[in-house]
């Protein structure tokens, strides 16, 4: 089959497949993950990106389970290979299982957006980081302690043994956001989920904080899922790129394909909607032509057409375009680059 | 669609108060209202609450023609006669049968050993009832219109009627409970408005000005809440001359409770006084130099009013609890005026209880009330402000 | 923190001021003083007081002197010497008579709390994270009743149905055998036994209310990041809802133990009188009856100015359980 053929040459970690996660309110279904398909190799960081409100966000957290009601998973899977043969399907797991429990935390750490919301206020940070080192290694109290004290060391705290025993409301924003990643990393994961990571910081403090990832990286070896709106960012930290629209993914390369070789109509029109590459931090996404259609009415068809320049008038309508694969690690979903073989 | 350079500019100003924005602001508080009401239709139970209290009140003001007997009407010869069985069907000697609700009349004895009477229920004394039957005596309709009909009643009033039993003057438990609705919901009604009043006076005084004003009041609000209410309660009217009558206690009673009643809507006024200062319409209204009062009055009384109806109504359940608790220990209102309390006292000692335990029966209109009040201002607070919680 | 708590007790001396002055204006308000009543009720019984007596009592009191200097001196005697004035029904200090009941008014206050607390804190937590769930709606219901049904009335079915069922009433904190007994392992049994039916009654009303209030904070806290970020390091989930959001919303609930004190004395008062438990309660509603001025008004002083001070130590208490407080 032609889908495990392209995976051979390089070494999966995460393989996402026909994910779909939706949330049922009063008012109707939210189809915020419909369909999502992408890999993660080992050791690389990879991007997402597209406009708010595609699914990014849910995508990272269906990966860990950790959607809550209203919201589901309803079909798909997470195949997650720690290593050898090795694998389990995340997607199938009991959200409350100990498999699933020792995942989280071990297996792929994750950080969020919000480090001034994402500790408690009521432990220390000490308190908080040995939780977590104790729950997945086997270790007596001071062993965490100095595991977690070597972790905060590690992401550039200064006199960690004091911040050891501090609350979080005790830390700065860029602070927090470090004891978060130190957290994230403190049982040595092989993935580390970074769902848009510097959003809250200022900027001298998010080039900072991406130094430090970038940098960390390098010393664990772990891959890298980082959410951003920031393009510049992903041309600076990323090897691949999976861009979303209206919870698909729309297309997959590595980063230079997708900056000097996009193929889909929207990764074109996201990259012209920043002035120039690379050389801006303000590098957000500026509205493309035309608005994201509420998410209780998906467009049929291709569900980009009502603002595809490129549109093929009479079937983009109706036609909902398959994956096809340009390149072993290229991808697209449109019917301009349909594969012939359907 | 691109904007235009032109109409980009973001316009800093406030905008200024034509007569045009005077009508969106009428619209805006109708729109309110309207929004409110259909927010509060869509809570169910709230709705039935609202229909039960309605009856409630019903029942207050049409007390005399709602009760078979009147207030004071006693009779010895009942004293704890048992609730009577209403029968629709009456079988005459010859086994017809025929539709007469009726009750039955009572035969005594003496029981020997206990030197207690024993009501039982006689088949030869069919006492029959009726609709809209004349009473023992002349009552006024609202206290204008001469009557002597009641909704239901024995059609010979002079016979005995029961249906809730008696107490132990022999009086009628149901009449008495009716009459008592009025004193314990209008208690409830009159010292919640005076609370608002002395409410809106301190609270409304202590969010516009702010500052060391607000700061007295706070504090005296703070006091109010940290001292037990019933001890003071208790203090407060026993420490009323005896020998006021019926009507100065009523209202003695009535300003003793929103003595202690006017804090946490005082803390409701405040509150909204502060939000409200802030928000954009009255700002503007500000800017425009229209006087501090005129703005109270045109825009912040409204759009407020709906959180104060909702804070009433949760309030009126309180004031109705404490009279009755007052009332019970026999510190509140006292016979002859009539109140739900003044009813469970009788209950109060355990050798009653055990002769006559109908007497609790006066408990179910004050836990009706209470939750029905409680409902409809919960579904008024929803109503009034969803996000609230 | 010692500065809150410094600033916290500063706070409550007006409190407590502006207490004594009311209790002081309950004593002053009914006709005539407590010597009038006293000679009074002495010549009835055909006994007269020696003058020498009067003379020192109104001395003592200051009667007949302006209220403030009668204010002055009712304080001091209670502060310097413990005399809050005499009980002329009883013809003895009312120090003598209250310190026992107000006691056990405590006992029973703070071991209701205590209910109060666990029974809410459970049962909150189960609403919560079972939203609209049927259990959810059962306890909302029983919220709604318990702040309905009135505590004397629920004392008053119990009353009724103990007496129907058993043929026995549950009123009293003792078996009769214990009554006058010594205080032994069995006098402390009894009253285990018998304390738990007004600490269940009592509770009934704050445990709905509070109930509400943990259920609502909960149901805010339950989706904050923080719940999150603990849930993505695989925290067990049981572990996970106790640790983190109840760890918050138990602390509005601390005040709201807190400021429910009050209340839960109220009604401690009036549920002492239907179930004649030996608090506060029935003393205080028959000097009221009788006009037993000091007695009630030094049973309301002290009654309220230990629910202030409860209320303080809860503040206290909550501030040291909240780092953001302690710290600040
Ligand atoms: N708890 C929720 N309940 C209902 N709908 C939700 C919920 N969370 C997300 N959604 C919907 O799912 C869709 C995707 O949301 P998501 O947060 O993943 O977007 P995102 O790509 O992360 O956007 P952003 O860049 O703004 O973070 C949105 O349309 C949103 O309305
Ligand atoms: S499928 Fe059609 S509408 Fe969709 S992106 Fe491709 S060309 Fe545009
Ligand atoms: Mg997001």
């Amino acid at each position: 089959m032609s889908n495990s053929n392209h995976n051979a040459g390089a070494d999966i970690l995460l393989d996402i497949r026909g994910l779909k996660t939706y949330f049922h309110l009063d008012e109707g279904t939210v189809r915020a993950v419909d369909g999502v398909d992408f890999t993660v190799p080992r050791g690389t960081t990879i991007g997402i990106v597209g406009e708010s409100g595609c699914g990014k966000s849910v995508t990272a957290f269906s990966i860990l389970q950790l959607v809550e009601k209203p919201g589901r998973i309803e079909e798909g899977s997470i195949v997650l290979n720690t290593g050898g043969q090795n694998r389990v399907d995340i997607a199938a797991l009991d959200h409350d299982s100990e498999e699933l429990r020792q995942i989280r935390g071990k297996d792929i750490g994750m950080i969020f957006q919000e480090p001034m919301t994402s500790l408690s206020m009521m432990y220390t940070v000490g308190f908080q980081m040995t939780e977590a080192i104790r729950l997945h290694m086997d270790v007596e109290k001071d062993e965490a302690r100095d595991r977690a004290i070597e972790m905060l060391q590690a992401v550039g705290i200064p006199r960690p043994e004091q911040r050891f025993d501090a609350y979080p409301f005790e830390l700065s924003g860029g602070m927090r956001q470090r004891v978060m990643i130190a957290m994230a990393l403190s049982c040595d994961p092989m993935l580390l989920i970074a769902d848009e990571p510097t959003t809250a910081l200022d900027v001298t403090t998010q080039a900072q904080i991406l130094e430090l990832m970038q940098q960390l990286q390098e010393e664990f070896g772990m891959a890298i899922m980082l959410i951003t709106h920031d393009l510049g960012v992903v041309a600076e930290m990323c090897s691949e790129v999976v861009v979303m629209y209206l919870g698909e993914v729309v297309e997959q390369a590595d980063v230079d394909t997708i900056f000097h070789n996009p193929q889909h109509p929207y990764t074109q029109a996201l990259l012209e909607s920043i002035p120039r590459l690379g050389h801006s931090h303000e590098g957000r996404l500026n509205p493309i032509l035309g608005s994201v259609p509420d998410p209780y009415h998906r467009p049929s068809g291709c569900p980009f057409h009502p603002r595809c320049t490129q549109i093929i008038t009479g079937r983009c309508e109706t036609v909902h375009p398959e994956i096809s694969r340009l390149d072993p690690r290229h991808t697209v979903r449109c019917l301009l680059h349909e594969d012939p073989h359907g | 669609m691109t904007a235009t350079p032109h109409a980009a500019t973001p316009s800093a100003l406030p905008p200024v108060e034509t007569p045009e924005s005077q009508e969106d602001m009428r619209l805006l508080v109708a729109g309110q209202w309207q929004l409110m009401w259909w927010r509060f239709r869509k809570h169910k139970v709230a709705m039935v609450a609202t229909a039960v209290s309605l009856l409630i009140y019903f029942v207050a003001v049409f007390a005399e023609f709602l009760a078979p007997l009147p207030r004071d009407h006693y009779a010895a010869d009942y004293t704890f006669a048992p609730p009577q069985r209403i029968k629709l069907i009456l079988e005459d000697e010859f086994g017809n049968r025929e539709f007469h609700p009726h009750v039955l009349g009572y035969t005594v004895e003496i029981e020997a050993v206990a030197l207690r009477r024993v009501f039982k229920p006689d088949p030869e004394q069919v006492i029959e009832l009726g609709f809209f039957v004349d009473g023992l005596e002349e009552y006024r309709v609202l206290g204008i219109f001469p009557s002597r009909k009641h909704l239901f009643g024995p059609k010979d009033p002079t016979q005995p009627f029961y249906l809730f039993g008696a107490d132990k003057l022999g009086q009628d438990l149901y009449s008495r409970l009716i009459f008592g609705t009025r004193i314990s919901m209008t208690i409830g009604l009159v010292g919640v408005a005076l609370s608002l009043i002395f409410g809106i006076l301190l609270g409304g005084v202590s969010g516009l000005f702010g500052g060391t004003v607000d700061n007295i009041i706070q504090r005296t609000i703070e006091f109010f809440r940290a001292v037990p209410s019933i001890p003071l309660w208790m203090g407060l009217s026993a420490a009323l001359p005896e020998d006021w009558d019926a009507i100065k206690r009523y209202f003695a009673i009535t300003v003793i409770l929103s003595i202690l009643g006017w804090t946490g809507l005082a803390r409701v006024v405040r509150g909204r006084f502060l939000s409200l200062r802030e928000e954009d319409f009255v700002m503007s209204a500000r800017l425009d130099g229209v006087a501090e009062l005129g703005i109270i009055l045109r825009y912040m009384l409204p759009s407020f009013l709906s959180h104060i109806i909702a804070s009433v109504t949760l309030s009126i359940p309180g004031m109705i609890l404490a009279e009755t608790s007052l009332s019970f220990l026999g510190l509140g209102l006292r016979p002859p005026v009539v109140s739900w309390g003044v009813l469970l006292k009788d209950a109060q000692r355990v050798q009653v209880l055990a002769t006559a335990p109908w007497l609790l029966i006066a408990a179910v209109p004050v836990i009706v009330s209470v939750l029905a009040l409680n409902y409809v201002g919960d579904g008024l607070r929803d109503a009034a402000d969803p996000y609230s919680r | 923190m010692i500065q809150y708590i410094l600033h916290r007790v500063l706070l409550m001396i007006p409190t407590v001021f502006g207490i004594s002055i009311l209790c002081f204006g309950i004593i002053q308000l009914p006709p005539g003083d407590f010597l009038t009543f006293y000679v009074a009720e002495l010549s009835a019984q055909g006994e007269s007081v020696p003058e020498a007596q009067i003379a020192q009592l109104e001395r003592q009191y200051g009667l007949g002197r302006p209220w403030y200097v009668q204010y002055f001196l009712w304080m001091k005697n209670i502060i310097t010497k413990g005399d809050f004035g005499r009980s002329f029904t009883w013809n003895k200090p009312v120090s003598d008579l209250i310190w026992d009941r107000i006691a056990f008014t405590m006992l029973i206050t703070l071991l209701t709390v205590v209910f109060v607390w666990i029974v809410a804190l459970f049962i909150g937590k189960y609403a919560a994270t079972h939203q609209y769930s049927l259990g959810d709606y059962i306890a909302t219901f029983f919220g709604f009743i318990g702040l309905a049904v009135p505590n004397f009335l629920l004392a008053l079915l119990l009353l009724y149905y103990s007496l129907q069922l058993f043929g026995l009433s549950p009123a009293g904190l003792f078996s009769p055998e214990y009554q006058d007994a010594p205080w032994s392992v069995g006098k402390w049994i009894d009253l285990l036994a018998h304390l738990w039916i007004p600490i269940v009654i009592l509770g009934t009303a704050g445990t709905a209310g509070a109930i509400r209030i943990l259920r609502a904070n909960l149901l805010d806290e339950l989706h904050k990041p923080y719940v999150i970020t603990a849930r993505a390091k695989g925290v067990p989930e049981r572990t996970l809802i106790w640790r983190y959001p109840v760890r918050v919303a138990l602390n509005p609930f601390i005040s709201t133990v807190g400021w429910t004190l009050p209340d839960l004395v109220s009604g401690s008062i009036i549920v002492s009188v239907v179930l004649n438990l030996p608090t506060t309660g029935p003393l205080l509603l028959g000097a009221l009856l009788q006009q037993d001025m000091f007695l009630a008004g030094s049973f309301i002083l002290l009654v309220s100015v230990l629910t202030v001070i409860g209320t303080l130590i809860s503040d206290v208490l909550l501030a040291w359980l909240d780092p953001r407080i302690r710290f600040s």
